[in-house]
């Protein structure tokens, strides 16, 4: 009897604190999303059906903003961190002198937390006293400085090249410890097939490379739709919601509003549209039929 | 045998790393160069990029003459209880998931991985709507209860990968020398996974010490606050003193830093791991 009970009581204190903090407050955001639920309106709590989603897709222009800087903010950072990252794994796939030691010091971008890198990017950033207004003056780039973060059509593009920093190291790892995996025969025996670098690449390399690649970019694209430190302490979604993402917008209106039944509703939507996004990818690299 | 690369190779390869690390190190040597500027220096343009008197006095103003030391001191109570009790439990949880088949094992490892799909923000407003109803809102306990489930489902993942590499032999020996399953556990397998306590342990941590939406929802009362949430609150001021802000920030990336430098090795086996499983 003991035996049979065994896994189950080791696993209990987790499955407690798992069952208790994830699922039930899952089921209670659903139930609220169908509320009229204002925190500081506590009497007045009630079912209102679909309206906090109606709102969402019909009244809202804020959401919808909201969206497409989410789907800019995700695509543009993916995009970039994933080409950058990739380069940087093939430029260390090879052994050279201090390999090790630089591949430690390139990869810390990566342990600090998004809320430093927001502050240490808006400062970089100022409109006054910041570096980057001095490095790209002194080249010549542009004549005068200018006010990243505070400027309707350049926020966005500051928060993401914050974002395309912090991000590289991370496809880089992945990337790097599945070009390692692929045996250097394969190489071998191309080239004495008379197969080019590039051939090698397109034939060899990405094709072995394709699940690490999709579960990355799936983890990355999950994750960065969900990051909303780094724009809560940049611009905080401003000026104008020019570079609030949905996530950022459902802090705002669950910490700002204390609209919590909009919140919970824009979180389902969220939800969602992750889902659908993971999903639509796996279909197109066609994941499963190797798995 | 391995080709010798070009000549244009090599420089290209030098060219491009070294560019590259500047990108990636000059935020840190900016943060760090900002922290040890006078406020003069701070505040000047065309900017210098070395200062010419360094100072400690943003180091001192930040810990002599604000809150920080309390801040720092409740994010170290919540990070370090968080992990030391997620530390625990996914020991537990862990080895039952690694070395036992029972109903609905598969169920809960779907659902352990569901749980990874999810926004954070999305369990913001529950939670606080639950807590407000415990009394657990504007506490530390609050904090920890939520870091620790949080952090727990991929701290199983991780110290489950350990276990199974733990040679059964070797329990079972134990366990025919009349040792029964708990202590077999404490005394012969958490010795022999020592690396994967670690890391599991300061995965916990840094992702307790480095949070801040729930933070930022759930704290209120100005004693109460974290490293966090006390600086996203510093940085909006109109006239906040970036010498100050850098040299907080810089001493808040300590302990995270210690901790990664520590496990850094085991993470990224185990994100390989994850990666080529799948």
């Amino acid at each position: 009897m003991v035996r049979k009970m065994a896994p189950y009581l080791f696993l209990l204190p987790a499955l407690i604190l798992i069952l208790f903090f994830f699922l039930i407050p899952l089921v209670e955001t659903v139930i609220i999303s169908f509320q009229k639920y204002v925190l500081y309106e506590p009497y007045d709590i009630r079912f209102i059906g679909i309206s906090n989603y109606k709102k969402a897709f019909l009244e809202d222009p804020d959401f919808w903003i909201s969206m497409k800087n989410s789907m800019i903010w995700t695509g543009g950072s993916l995009l970039f961190q994933f080409i950058l990252g990739f380069g940087l794994a093939l430029l260390l796939n090879e052994p050279f002198k201090g390999r090790g030691f630089y591949q430690s010091v390139i990869f810390l971008p990566w342990a600090v937390p998004g809320f430093l890198i927001g502050i240490t990017w808006r400062w970089m950033y100022n409109a006054r006293f910041g570096v980057i207004n001095d490095i790209l003056l002194k080249l010549g780039i542009i004549n005068r400085p200018i006010a990243f973060l505070s400027l309707p059509d350049k926020s966005l593009l500051a928060v993401i090249v914050a974002n395309i920093w912090f991000g590289i190291p991370f496809f880089a790892i992945m990337i790097l410890s599945g070009l390692q995996a692929i045996s250097p025969q394969l190489y071998e025996a191309a080239e004495i097939d008379g197969a080019g670098t590039f051939s090698r690449f397109f034939y060899i390399t990405l094709p072995l490379l394709r699940h690490v690649i999709v579960v990355a970019i799936i983890l990355r694209m999950i994750w960065i739709f969900n990051f909303a430190d780094l724009i809560y302490i940049m611009t905080q979604g401003g000026p104008m919601n020019t570079s609030q993402i949905l996530t950022t917008y459902i802090f705002f209106r669950a910490y700002a509003s204390m609209d919590f039944g909009y919140a919970a509703a824009l979180s389902v939507i969220a939800v969602c549209i992750l889902l659908a996004m993971s999903i639509l990818l796996l279909k197109i690299t066609r994941f499963e039929s190797e798995v | 045998m391995r080709r010798k690369r070009s000549l244009a190779y090599r420089i290209f390869r030098f060219t491009m790393l070294g560019i590259y690390l500047l990108f990636a190190m000059f935020p840190f040597y900016w943060l760090f160069v900002t922290s040890i500027k006078t406020e003069k220096e701070v505040y000047s343009f065309p900017v210098d990029y070395f200062p010419k008197r360094p100072t400690l006095i943003n180091y001192v103003n930040v810990w002599m003459n604000s809150r920080f030391p309390r801040y720092f001191l409740n994010s170290g109570t919540v990070a370090l209880v968080s992990s030391v009790i997620v530390t625990f439990i996914a020991i537990f949880g862990a080895y039952s998931l690694a070395r036992y088949n029972f109903k609905f094992k598969s169920q809960f490892l779907v659902f352990f991985l569901i749980t990874q799909m999810f926004p954070l923000i999305l369990f913001i407003v529950p939670l606080y709507i639950i807590f407000s109803k415990l009394k657990l809102i504007n506490t530390l306990t609050g904090l920890i209860l939520v870091y620790t489930s949080f952090n727990l489902p991929f701290s199983l993942f991780l110290m489950r990968g350990f276990i199974e590499g733990v040679p059964k032999e070797i329990e079972e020996s134990a366990l025919i020398d009349g040792c029964g399953r708990f202590r077999m556990i404490m005394r012969i397998v958490i010795p022999i996974i020592r690396p994967g306590v670690f890391a599991t342990f300061a995965f916990a941590f840094t992702g307790a010490w480095n949070e801040m939406l729930f933070a930022l929802m759930f704290l209120n009362s100005e004693k109460k606050l974290t490293i966090p949430v006390f600086l996203s609150m510093f940085v909006q001021k109109y006239d906040v003193s970036w010498g100050e802000m850098s040299a907080a920030a810089l001493i808040s990336l300590i302990p995270v830093a210690i901790m990664f430098a520590w496990i850094q090795k085991y993470l990224v086996r185990g994100l390989a791991m994850g990666a080529v499983k799948g």
